[in-house]
């Protein structure tokens, strides 16, 4: 005997419906997830990056003071180079300039050249040349000047000139 | 009227709210606060990011000065790395004088911070112009050298004896 007009189906657990809603909520329960993943991962990368980025930092920054240092020293250097330059060529043009002012009847056989004075020893033929043709010249350089003349045999005079300069025209 | 609700529906129903509190916790104790270290992360990033450049920016241009500086500077910078040579010295030297002798005096650090080799010279020239043409010369020498006080000059024979101090100046480094 029969009690219904269908035939009997197989009872399931999960129903096609079930499975569907099943599904939406999966994708749901995903799709949260993989977004914590993605902020939880780029999060973690930022700072990976920052690290980075801050040790990269560090070595500009100690590449930019050595470099620094190498300017300053270079600096150093040629303002150094220039100093003993100027000195050099001053020092050329004053024995230029001392050697030019002795005239052609004046004969030095000695020249001493301090850092503040000057002393020259030679032969005149008589006071008057030297004074007016040596003296003259050396006593608008110097502050001080002194001569002493020693006669010789032949009637000409040995002299020695000594002229300073005061430490405050240094 | 009896309300009829099969006992499936009941589980979807169960299982639906349970969902939607699960999301809204995980949402606001989770996913919110993530996010926002995300952003805070990710503008410390971008700062970091500008600085960098900025820095790099700086050590280029820094650069940039060093390497004209020493393309400028090349003689100076070998120069003061040099370290003197006697022999070297009076063979370069010896076309401006008839003899020429040097003496070591002392080594001795200047209030500059560089080192100073002092040497005593003696020499012979047969006129004045070849001491100029030697003063001018050595300024272009492969050493920093500074010719100091005192100087004599004395007149033996057809020649003149000079003596005169020189200073070589090299890096404190090299020492």
């Amino acid at each position: 005997m029969r009690y219904s007009f269908i035939a009997p189906r197989p009872k399931k657990i999960v129903t096609p419906e079930l499975k569907l809603v099943f599904f939406f909520f999966g994708m749901t329960l995903f799709i949260l997830f993989a977004t914590y993943g993605f902020l939880l991962y780029k999060s973690h990368r930022f700072s990976q990056e920052v690290i980075g980025m801050n040790q990269r930092i560090a070595d500009t920054n100690k590449s930019i003071v050595m470099m620094q240092k190498e300017i300053a020293m270079i600096k150093k250097s040629a303002a150094h180079f220039q100093k003993v330059a100027t000195s050099n060529t001053v020092l050329k043009d004053s024995i230029k300039n001392l050697f030019d002012l002795v005239p052609e009847r004046i004969t030095l056989s000695k020249a001493v050249l301090e850092k503040d004075a000057l002393i020259l020893y030679g032969i005149t033929p008589n006071k008057e040349v030297y004074e007016f043709l040596l003296q003259a010249p050396l006593r608008s350089i110097f502050h001080k000047t002194y001569s002493d003349f020693y006669p010789l045999e032949n009637g000409w005079y040995r002299f020695v000139s000594t002229n300073y300069l005061d430490e405050e025209a240094l | 009227m009896t309300l009829s609700i099969s006992r499936q529906n009941i589980y979807l129903l169960v299982l639906s709210v349970v969902l939607l509190v699960f999301v809204l916790l995980f949402a606001f104790f989770a996913l919110i606060p993530e996010g926002k270290n995300y952003r805070m992360e990710r503008l410390e990033m971008k700062k970091y990011e500008a600085n960098e450049a900025q820095y790099h920016q700086w050590h280029d241009e820094v650069l940039e000065e060093l390497q004209t500086l020493q393309s400028h500077n090349k003689h100076i910078i070998a120069a003061y790395d040099n370290i003197f040579d006697a022999e070297r010295f009076v063979k370069m030297n010896s076309m401006y004088f008839e003899s020429l002798q040097l003496q070591k005096i002392t080594t001795k650090e200047d209030k500059e911070g560089f080192s100073v080799y002092e040497v005593n010279a003696t020499s012979k020239i047969d006129s004045p112009s070849s001491f100029y043409a030697f003063l001018e010369g050595i300024n272009k020498s492969d050493w920093i050298i500074n010719v100091n006080f005192p100087i004599r000059f004395e007149r033996e024979g057809s020649v003149i004896r000079s003596t005169f101090t020189l200073n070589i100046y090299t890096n404190l480094h090299e020492k």
